[in-house]
């Protein structure tokens, strides 16, 4: 037996049905006779392939991963409402799940009812669930709306109460799936404290989200999945960067540039020509290639692998038919020790973009590693700043 | 970090996203996940999961009585509308002749336990169904639903047993010294009308339009089963196989025998009817926790 707050959950193998129709009779009898003209059946998709998940008391699992790639799936395992097509799994403790942002929520019932039914269905007797209710209610600033009926809640306030009562019940193992969407960034803030909370009173955590910035805030360890398959696992930040990264890669081979402008050559280098580095010049050499003379507007971003930049530099240009050189020097590099993106863009007012937003290339940077924010604290980018500590006693 | 699949490759372009050939198509077929499934450990958990049929009970009657008029006097209102009915229509027709009983109490002897059964199915066939969003996202054991229902039935029961009272004031009858057999019927009754319950609350979840068939075969069953009838309408040499295939006929009939007529109810049946109602119940069960694993699958 494992201690309580563990998770063991080897070799998980789980499929569904390739066609995904409707469940009437005449559909079951149409399968079973092609079944026994020995026509095969039907076809399978395999939603997770030989993916494995062990944590010990106490640990924080962010899982990540694109749309589709099973990180649901294996939650939804792991709560045991979904049986694993091979494969073992041991969750040891009462669990706390939060999946699809209402869990364990009935619309009838009002958030008293609600609180109460959710209790038990963790497996706490009334007793506990009284005592723990007004925090649940002060949580989720619910105090004057707790004797409505769930369906008159907005979604932000059913996730409120639905986080509040899974995070508050003591959970022996909390599952939050892509919840904290839905809050506002109040309430987003509150959340990751009560999740620290909860890692600090030993609950053990995993965390599915795409927001990498809350991953890295709430986990210390880090699942990446990729189409049903483990892609990487290890420290969280290595874990999300590595994620970002391919991000990035994706975007570069998905989007097929499309503008008439078209980039010729870019070139990122360091001072002398070298690899850049922190607080050092940084030289951004770009060649436009234009059908005709025209003013355009340039946009540069470095980016860690999303679209989203670290930040943005922007330029007016006026280009000559054919090719224009441009470049940007970077005065002082404010990034700290990685790996980086530099995306491009050149736009107007008119409909189609001269120039669409698209990964060029990228770049590392050499220099000091950036202070770890304290667990639960979001740090959103990177940024070097120069710093001098002094003590006095 | 450890990186789990082939070394990316150097530089530009990823090819397209695929299947990797570390890990296989398929899994060995020895690592078939098989659940195990230990009658005491069942019994365990169902004991635990004790408060959460109550809640659940408790929540059905809720959610049943929050916006209707007349609250709890439907459970009542079901078996006396039929009973109306039947007095009406049934006793005419078919020249039934219950003497001394009056019909009417006849009538409802027999649809309190029938109400008991169509209720408690059609409420609890459907309760996975309606609880699929629960179902999705909070571990339990699945039984608990229909479990819940058929409580919720024994309530409305209970309460329909409060207006027999006063139906025997009405027609100025006693109930017979026998009725103490009662308790010998009860458990035939709720393990027929559990085992009905969970098997077709599961076969539901896969057989969509088993929901529309479900009235329809209750109501059947309603002229099938002596409600309206006695059971000595069924040829003496046929009887046993009737009440093995249905065994409310014989809790039905037991009922009347003991509390109306003053004698015991007819022990081989009543013996041929427990035997049927075990196997339906714990087949039932069988069958239920077989489906249950793939319900999150097909919900």
């Amino acid at each position: 037996m494992l201690p309580s707050g563990s998770i063991s959950a080897v070799h998980i193998w789980k499929r569904f049905h390739a066609d995904r129709g409707r469940r009437l009779l005449r559909d079951q009898v149409h399968h079973l006779a092609a079944r026994l003209r020995g026509g095969g059946g039907r076809g399978w998709r395999w939603a997770l392939r030989d993916v494995e998940l062990v944590a010990a008391p106490g640990e924080s699992v962010g899982l990540i991963g694109s749309n589709g790639s099973g990180k649901s799936t294996l939650l939804k395992i792991l709560t045991r409402v979904m049986y694993p097509y091979t494969g073992s799994v041991q969750v040891a403790g009462r669990v706390g799940a939060l999946i699809e942002v209402r869990a364990g929520v009935h619309p009838d019932l009002t958030g008293r009812e609600n609180i109460h039914l959710y209790g038990t269905l963790l497996g706490l007797d009334r007793r506990r669930i009284r005592e723990r209710f007004d925090e649940i209610v002060a949580f989720s600033e619910l105090e004057d709306a707790i004797d409505r009926q769930l369906k008159f809640y907005s979604s932000g306030m059913q996730m409120r109460l639905g986080f509040a009562v899974a995070a508050f019940l003591e959970p022996d193992v909390l599952l939050v799936d892509e919840v904290l969407a839905v809050g506002d960034a109040n309430f987003q803030q509150r959340c990751l404290e009560r999740m620290r909370a909860v890692l600090n009173q030993g609950t053990t955590l995993v965390f599915v989200s795409h927001d990498l910035a809350a991953v890295e805030a709430a986990c210390t360890r880090g699942v990446w999945l990729h189409q049903g398959v483990r892609e990487a696992e290890g420290p969280v930040r290595e874990v999300v960067n590595a994620y970002r990264q391919s991000i990035e890669a994706a975007a570069e081979s998905a989007i097929t540039v499309s503008g008439e402008l078209r980039l010729v050559k870019v070139e990122v280098s360091g001072p002398d020509g070298g690899t850049a580095r922190t607080q050092a010049p940084l030289d951004i050499q770009l060649v436009v290639d234009s059908p005709a003379a025209r003013a355009a507007r340039l946009y540069l971003g470095v980016s860690e692998g999303p679209a989203t930049p670290i930040f943005v530099l922007r330029r007016d240009l006026s280009l000559a038919a054919g090719e224009t050189k441009a470049s940007c020097a970077i005065r002082s590099l404010p990034l700290p020790r990685g790996r980086y993106y530099l995306w491009v863009g050149v736009f107007e007012g008119g409909k189609r973009d001269p120039l669409p937003w698209h990964p060029a290339t990228h770049f590392d940077v050499a220099g000091p590693n950036l202070d770890v924010a304290p667990r639960g604290i979001v740090r959103l980018a990177p940024i070097h700043v120069d710093t001098a500590w002094e003590l006095e006693r | 970090m450890t990186l789990l699949r082939s070394p990316q490759p150097p530089a530009g372009r990823k090819p397209p996203v695929g299947l990797t050939t570390d890990v296989p198509t398929a899994p060995p077929p020895e690592w078939r996940f098989r659940r195990r499934l230990h009658p005491g450990a069942l019994f365990h958990e169902l004991w635990g999961a004790r408060t959460l049929v109550r809640t659940l009970a408790e929540r059905e009657i809720r959610i049943r009585y929050k916006q209707a008029v007349l609250g709890f006097a439907w459970a009542v209102v079901t078996p006396l509308v039929l009973m109306v009915a039947f007095t009406l229509f049934f006793r005419k027709a078919a020249k039934i002749d219950t003497w001394p009983v009056p019909y009417p109490l006849f009538a409802y002897v027999g649809l309190i336990p029938w109400t008991f059964f169509s209720t408690g199915v059609a409420q609890g066939g459907l309760s996975l169904v309606n609880n699929v969003p629960l179902l999705n996202k909070v571990y339990c054991p699945r039984e608990v639903f229909p479990t819940a229902s058929v409580v919720v039935a024994g309530i409305d029961s209970i309460i329909s047993t409060g207006v027999l009272l006063l139906l025997f004031l009405r027609y100025g009858f006693m109930p017979k010294p026998t009725t103490i057999w009662v308790p010998a019927l009860l458990p035939i009754q709720v393990m027929f009308t559990l085992g009905v319950t969970l098997v077709v609350s599961a076969v539901i979840v896969y057989l969509r339009d088993l929901r529309h068939a479900l009235p329809l075969l209750l109501q059947m069953g309603l002229f099938v089963t002596p409600v309206a009838f006695p059971l000595d309408v069924v040829p003496q040499q046929f009887r046993k196989v009737y009440v093995a295939l249905d065994p409310l006929a014989a809790v039905i009939d037991g009922y009347r025998r003991a509390v109306l007529y003053g004698r015991p109810p007819s022990l081989p049946l009543l013996a041929i009817a427990a035997v049927s109602s075990f196997v339906v119940l714990a087949g039932g069960y069988a069958v239920f926790k077989r489906l249950e694993t793939g319900i999150a699958d097909v919900a």
